[in-house]
């Protein structure tokens, strides 16, 4: 249905009121012929209706209007349960309409206060939560920015003494690498000598291989006296026998000569002087062969004592090959030592190098252990600001609290229609502040 | 007085020259059975045969092997010969016949004991049949 504002109404009252008069003038005038009556009634009849019209059409705005001044008044004393009746099309309609668009906007209002409240009261619940937590958190980090701060302190001076004791084991390995080039140099010179000794011992063994071929050489003649001595021997014999044979004959010739008297006189006298010079002669083909057994005792030492020195001089090639030997394999070890001690010389330098390395990050561990030490002091102060602002942010929730409170006091203070008396979803009861 | 002489063990003997026949050296002498052990055997020279006697072992000394070379003296007096090997010969000395004692005689102070050749074979008859030899 369209609207029918109070000024059409008016006019169409008064056009109405206006037909009535022109047709009670018709019908007067028509009737008694009297148009001035007939004016005067319709005049009166204006006036009655009229009056008439306006009382009840005044009474009709205003009653509607005291309504609404009635549903203000319960309004403002805290009622919004009362619904606006739209009944007219007129303007009073677009006043009661707003009036109960205002209280509807009013409810929800009062509503989402409510809401609002609950849902303050709810956050400050959850942030006075959060702040128990974020205290118990600011403790326990105040506790342990505090356990960290000792254990930094801690940790500097077991970083502390680590760097010291690292420094030690750098002078010890700086010492042990002076050591290692130390024996490096040694070792090199011990391969030096080796190598003197080894080819001295080769030049002893060719000289010792030279005196054996040389003693090879001499004990050749040595060899064969024996035989010549032998030829001797055998000729001393015959010497021997020869002075036997002598001997026999001058006895014989003496005895012939004693047999032939006076005249054998001189030829037993020559018989004689044979018969010496066949002793003499025995005696010194004797003497010729003790000599030359004497010789061949003398020549059986020697070559036994030339066996015993071939012998010895065999072993002490041998010895001398074994010591050449050795001294090769000496050479070998010493090498191989040398190698190892010089990859040992070439990891202590790096393992000194490396410690330096890790002493230097000793050092700046202890300049970040010390910057944590300071950075966990802070942080504890700061924990502590925290837990003060956090008091204070608890102070603040309660006072939002209490406000919400009194927001839902003055909410309460209005009552609302059943169906918009609802709380939002899950008013949680325990979350009182 | 010429004598000759010759050596048993230590004992210097010597025998009148003149029955003094030869010396000789190395001839083999065939030993012989049942015979005393001075008689060494029968010594077969120059077409004669002649018995052998060991001097040291007739005059009782004990056997002490023989010597390198053993030279053998011939003796011959009368129609009797005899062959002796002595130890060691000597040869031939000159002495003074004027020794009271005509068994021992000294020669540059040695002393010599004479014997005749019958001495030899009177000692050797006295003796008993000896071992076999062979």
């Amino acid at each position: 249905m369209g609207k029918t504002s109070i000024k059409i109404k008016l006019i169409t009252y008064f056009l109405i009121l206006l037909l009535v008069i022109i047709v009670v003038i018709g019908a007067v005038n028509r009737i008694t012929g009297d148009f001035y009556l007939a004016q005067g009634l319709s005049v009166a009849l204006a006036m009655g209706i009229g009056t008439i019209f306006g009382i009840v059409f005044s009474r009709s705005i205003t009653l509607r209007l005291n309504k609404l001044s009635n549903a203000a008044k319960e309004i403002s004393n805290g009622n919004l349960t009362r619904e606006i009746e739209i009944i007219s099309e007129d303007e009073i309609r677009d006043l009661e309409e707003v009036f109960s668009l205002m209280v509807n906007h009013l409810r929800t209002l009062l509503l989402d206060m409510k809401s609002v409240s609950i849902k303050i009261h709810e956050t400050n619940s959850t942030l006075i939560k959060l702040a128990k937590k974020l205290l118990e958190g600011s403790n326990e980090i105040d506790i342990t920015a505090k356990s960290i701060a000792k254990s930094s302190e801690d940790q500097t001076e077991i970083i502390r003494n680590t760097t010291i004791k690292l420094e030690g084991g750098i002078k010890v390995m700086d010492e042990l690498v002076n050591q290692s080039a130390h024996t490096i140099s040694k070792v090199d010179e011990a391969i030096k000598k080796t190598q003197k000794g080894e080819t001295n011992a080769r030049e002893t063994l060719s000289h010792l291989e030279l005196v054996l071929k040389e003693m090879g050489e001499y004990a050749k003649p040595i060899s064969r006296l024996p035989d010549k001595v032998e030829k001797i021997k055998v000729v001393t014999n015959v010497m021997e026998a020869i002075a036997q044979k002598t001997d026999l004959l001058s006895l014989n010739a003496s005895i012939e000569a004693t047999r032939a008297g006076e005249s054998g006189k001189g030829f037993a006298i020559v018989a004689e002087e044979i018969r010496n010079m066949a002793e003499n002669s025995k005696q010194s083909s004797q003497a010729i062969t003790r000599l030359v057994e004497d010789i061949l005792v003398d020549n059986k030492f020697l070559k036994e004592f030339l066996v015993k020195n071939q012998t010895d001089l065999d072993k002490g090639r041998e010895i001398i090959r074994g010591i050449v030997h050795t001294f090769g394999d000496m050479l070998y070890g010493v090498k191989e030592i040398f190698t190892e001690i010089k990859s040992m010389e070439e990891a202590t330098i790096r393992q000194a190098k490396e410690l330096r390395s890790f002493s230097d990050k000793f050092n700046e561990l202890a300049s970040f252990a010390s910057q944590n030490f300071e950075s966990t002091q802070k942080t504890a102060i700061s924990t502590r600001n925290q837990k003060v602002e956090v008091r204070k942010i608890v102070s603040t929730i309660r006072l939002l609290d209490r406000l919400s409170e009194k927001m839902i006091e003055t909410q309460q203070r209005f009552s609302l229609p059943e169906r918009t008396h609802q709380l939002p979803e899950n008013q949680p009861e325990e979350n009182q502040p | 007085m010429k004598l000759f002489v010759f050596k048993s063990k230590n004992e210097l003997i010597g025998i009148e020259s003149d029955y003094v026949h030869r010396i000789i050296d190395d001839i083999k002498v065939t030993p012989v059975p049942l015979t005393p052990e001075s008689y060494t055997g029968l010594l077969y020279h120059r077409g004669e045969l002649f018995d052998v006697i060991n001097m040291r072992l007739l005059l009782g000394y004990p056997d002490e092997g023989s010597a390198e070379t053993t030279r053998i003296i011939i003796l011959k007096w009368l129609n009797k010969k005899l062959a002796v090997i002595p130890d060691e010969i000597k040869g031939m000395i000159w002495i003074d016949d004027n020794s009271e004692n005509k068994n021992e005689y000294y020669h540059e102070e040695l002393k010599i004991r004479l014997i005749k050749p019958d001495y030899i074979w009177n000692k050797l008859s006295e003796l008993s049949y000896g071992p076999c030899k062979i």
